[in-house]
């Protein structure tokens, strides 16, 4: 079991000061004005460079978004956010043109090799002939999207993927170079009106990537985008776009943090998946926003639209998300599985502790034939915190042969925890056939017997039934990213132990 | 675009106001202040939140404020005598057949000349009638009759989740009730037979019905109670009815609820039940009638050590909509709960069960299992579920299932590969499956006559 000896390892290296990533980073930042108006609007349009259309569809999205009040049905606890108080654009000086890599700031760079992102592909090369960065299918490595608060400092690789026809760069990049794919996809999934933050990420996204994997092509390396908040008061709002066209694959990974505030920063992004025929799409993220303290001082809202498009027949969408930071969290990576045969995932850990709120989950709809899915969530409440599940199943009155198959449980360590599961499912179809099953319960003192009378110590007791608890999802996670993530774990339950 | 939004009252709204400023003055208990400021505060209650609608989180399945176009009037008691024959035809042979105590609640009044009052008293049972006791309301009963059915539990740790909007179903029941019958077992009495409370309306003209049963055990007292519903073949039925259930220390209840209305009427039922420290109710509601039915339940944990059960069946065809709601609240450590609810759906029938377990933070050692199953029949059924956990103690095992599908083809083959026709095949699994929820009901005359009543609605007669 060296996963466990990996995460008991970390967790005693760890200092009190256990999120190793809330440094900040001193950089000359351009900053729009404080506050939220057509204005506002128009300032990140015209920044960006962005064509006429454009600008009038972020218009379009900001008029609605005035007309909508915050959605409060979720099983989450906050003061209410003051939109006029956040800065929407914040951008490394040094980032007003886009660059190649020798250009960009080194302090930057610097930032991103503290938090392990190597961005120079000399390096990042170099790490792939370390067998820590191996992976199974000797895919030569990962290319990366850097986005640093409102923009993307760079993307590695692209040239190698460009041999392969793959697109793959900022979404600000792909507004400008390839305009005909954007305004055939973007909002096609999470239409601009599609709920309160959906709406205003629409009005003033600022950055994010850009996929697109041609007909036929399998994407030959991994894709990554890095998200790091850096500026005070300012809000994220990045944007996703990832199409794989007939018989296209692709897998893509998300990574997040941000420094240690006092206040609260707001991360409200939109990311949108389409699947034509025969497609697949797997995307993975490993959530690692700033939690806030032990108090439950600051950390990170982290209100996210999440949704797949399974387009074409026998398409297929794969979430794996590794939640273990944000002080709220509030995001349903959904599948609309239109396209006959086609198949949606949801591989799901969510970790709270300290006073972290999650109310994650996944929506599937079943609209085409013989669709299948299937859910596993695995929640582990610790400390004070709220873990809900909430998803839901649906088949359609023509979804024949719909097949769900749901197994959420979750764990709870402590008892000021609270652990929630709020399924909805709705089979309009005869021939659907749901299966959902949840449970909840304490590490039991038999499994704790069992590890102790072998000499294991608590800590590494409960380590060992964690990663246990958890591996039916971290399966499906990149290779590279499994053992990351299983120290992640560790680190994020550190102090909930006795 | 940017006007402000009036709320606009539905007919069926506007005229349950107007049911209550016709009738206020007349209902029973008018002259008793606190009885009068009970209703009016429920009216009020009810006049603040209207019906129930999607967008109202435990009604999204069932939307009663379009399903309900216009509120009846209240039924006028004509009094008149009801036959043991009209019984056995409202309620089918075999259930009125069940040898029990009967107590009669007719025409939205209890009946005591066709109920066996004399016999429950002479073994001790203590008996009143709902209307006669509000004319001078003990104060032990205020808080029971002035029950919201808000959630205890929860708000330690989601305090801004205290506000609670009123029961608008609760609300009406308290602002019209009529009658109904209040029973008591006090500490040592005994039953040697189950009490069958027979509700009995729906004649002529198209009325509403409300009333409300209460039903306290006393330490280590038990009972047996049966409660149907029944409609006389009018022209329309709209009932609200309520029943609470109090079980003291070590009190137990064996419960059963069947309601086997006309097609056309409308069922609105809120059950209560508060169990004390070591008492048990088990409990089936089985629902075959009414074209909208909707049960709310909720039972609620008071003291260590209770044991639940609640299982449940609907057997629904052509446009029937049955909604089954639950919240089980564990306020306290070491108590048990278990819920199985079946739903066969054909024609173009919904079926709705939504059950949430709360589990509170002190409520150690809680073990709570539920599992919703739906068997659909047809292309036009449809079944929707949610089984919520809400859990804040961690020394805790609990879990929840649902399961949505068709007949199996493998075991339809298996039994017509054995020469059984296949009707009869369809049948006999539609049995199995509803069969492991009726098996958990304890009381074998209402076991035996609730299989029978399956096969008939399945319309085959097994050997």
């Amino acid at each position: 079991m060296p996963a466990v000896d990996e995460t008991v390892e970390r967790v005693r290296e760890i200092d009190v000061d256990k999120y190793k990533y809330g440094f900040s980073t001193d950089i000359e930042m351009v900053k729009a004005p404080r506050g939220l108006s057509e204005e506002i609007v128009r300032f990140i349009s015209e920044k960006k460079g962005e064509p006429d259309w454009m600008l009038e569809w972020r218009l379009e999205a900001y008029r609605r978004w005035l007309t909508m009040s915050e959605p409060s049905w979720a099983n989450v606890h906050y003061p209410k956010i003051d939109f006029q108080e956040l800065y929407y654009y914040a951008a490394p000086k040094s980032m007003d043109k886009p660059k190649s890599l020798d250009e960009v700031d080194p302090e930057l760079l610097a930032t991103y090799e503290k938090l392990g992102i190597p961005l120079s592909e000399q390096k990042i090369l170099a790490g792939v002939e370390d067998a820590e960065y191996e992976t199974a299918s000797g895919a030569p490595g990962v290319a990366v999207d850097a986005v640093f608060d409102s923009v993307s400092v760079v993307t590695t690789f692209k040239k190698e993927l460009a041999k392969a026809g793959v697109i793959f760069c900022s979404i600000s990049e792909a507004i400008r170079e390839h305009p005909e794919l954007v305004r055939k996809y973007l909002g096609s999934v999470v239409p601009t009106s599609d709920n309160f933050y959906a709406t205003l990420n629409s009005a003033v996204f600022s950055d994010g990537s850009f996929v697109y994997v041609p007909e036929g092509v399998r994407c030959p390396m991994e894709l990554s985008t890095y998200f790091r908040i850096n500026e005070k008061q300012t809000g994220q709002f990045e944007r996703t776009l990832i199409i794989a066209d007939k018989g296209a694959y692709v897998s893509y990974l998300e990574g997040c943090t941000a420094p240690m505030r006092d206040e609260n920063q707001l991360h409200a992004a939109v990311v949108e998946l389409v699947a034509l025929d025969d497609a697949e799409i797997k995307y993975s993220t490993v959530q690692n926003w700033y939690p806030g303290d032990a108090e439950g001082k600051g950390g990170v809202y982290n209100f996210v639209t999440k949704r797949g498009d399974c387009r074409g027949r026998n398409s297929k969408i794969s979430w794996t998300q590794v939640e273990t930071g944000s002080a709220i969290t509030w995001k349903y990576p959904s599948c609309i599985l239109r396209g006959d045969n086609s198949r949606g995932e949801f591989y799901s850990v969510a970790i709270s502790n300290g006073y972290q709120q999650i109310d994650s989950g996944t929506k599937m709809v079943h609209l085409g034939k013989n669709t299948s899915s299937r859910i596993i969530s695995k929640g582990i409440s610790a400390g004070n915190s709220n873990n809900t599940y909430r998803g839901l199943v649906s088949a359609h009155r023509k979804a024949t042969n719909a097949r769900n198959f749901t197994c959420c449980d979750s764990l709870l360590i402590g008892d000021k925890c609270g652990a929630h599961t709020v399924p909805y499912l709705e089979a309009k179809n005869a021939t659907a056939i749901f299966e959902h099953e949840a449970t909840t319960s304490k590490i039991s003192d038999d499994q704790m017997f069992y590890c102790l009378q072998r000499g294991l110590s608590e800590e590494e007791a409960v380590a060992l039934i964690v990663n246990g608890f958890v591996r039916d999802v971290l399966q499906h996670l990149p290779m590279e990213f499994m053992a990351e993530t299983q120290r992640l774990i560790g680190i994020s339950l550190e102090g909930s132990v006795g | 675009m940017d006007l402000p939004v009036k709320q606009l009252r539905s007919k069926a709204e506007q005229d349950l106001l107007d049911v209550f400023s016709a009738v206020n003055e007349a209902l029973p208990g008018a002259e008793n202040k606190t009885v009068a400021k009970i209703r009016s505060d429920a009216l009020a209650d009810y006049a603040s939140v209207g019906l129930p609608h999607r967008r109202v989180e435990a009604w999204k399945y069932t939307d009663l404020r379009s399903q309900m176009p216009e509120a009846f009037p209240l039924v006028q008691a004509s009094g008149r005598a009801i036959s043991d024959a009209e019984i056995e035809t409202a309620l089918s042979p075999r259930i009125a057949g069940i040898d029990a105590y009967r107590l009669v609640v007719a025409e939205g009044e209890f009946r005591p000349e066709l109920s066996d009052v004399t016999a429950l008293k002479e073994k001790g049972a203590e008996l009143h009638s709902l209307a006669e006791t509000l004319e001078h309301l003990p104060e032990e009963l205020k808080p029971l009759l002035a029950e919201s059915g808000y959630q205890r539990s929860g708000f330690e740790v989601a305090p801004t989740a205290t506000k609670q909007i009123p029961d608008p179903i609760i609300a009406l029941n308290k602002a019209l009730m009529t009658g109904g019958v209040i029973l008591r077992l006090k500490q040592g009495a005994a039953l040697d037979k189950p009490v069958h409370l027979i509700n009995l309306d729906g004649e002529g003209e198209p009325s509403a019905s409300v009333t409300r049963a209460i039903v306290v055990l006393e330490k280590g007292t038990s009972l047996d109670l049966i409660e149907s519903y029944a409609s006389l073949g009018g022209r329309g039925l709209q009932r609200n009815a309520m029943t609470q259930i109090v079980l003291g220390e070590s009190a137990a209840i064996e419960h059963s609820k069947l309601q086997l209305e006309d097609a056309e009427a409308m069922h609105l039922a809120n059950l209560i039940v508060t169990m004390g420290a070591e008492a048990r109710y088990n409990g089936f509601q089985y629902s075959l009638g009414a074209r909208l039915s909707r049960n709310d339940v909720r039972v609620l944990f008071e003291g260590e050590g209770g044991t639940m059960s609640f299982n449940g069946a609907a057997l629904l065809k052509d446009s029937q909509h049955c909604d089954t709601t639950m919240v089980v609240e564990h306020m306290v450590p070491h108590c048990t709960s278990r819920e199985l609810y079946k739903a066969v759906l054909d024609g173009d029938s919904r079926g709705v069960f939504q059950a949430k377990v709360i589990v509170a933070p002190d409520a150690q050692k809680t073990d709570g299992k539920q599992m919703g199953q739906a068997l659909l029949l047809s292309q036009g059924a449809e079944f929707d579920t949610k089984p919520e956990l809400e859990i804040f103690a961690d020394d805790v095992v609990c879990g929840h299932g649902a399961t949505s599908g068709q007949i199996d083809e493998d075991l339809l083959f298996y039994l017509e590969a054995r020469g059984i026709p296949e009707p009869t095949a369809r049948a006999l699994l539609i049995q199995a499956f509803v069969g492991e929820a009726l098996e958990q009901i304890e009381d074998e005359p209402v076991r035996e006559a609730l299989t029978a009543a399956t096969a008939d609605w399945l319309g085959v007669a097994f050997d």
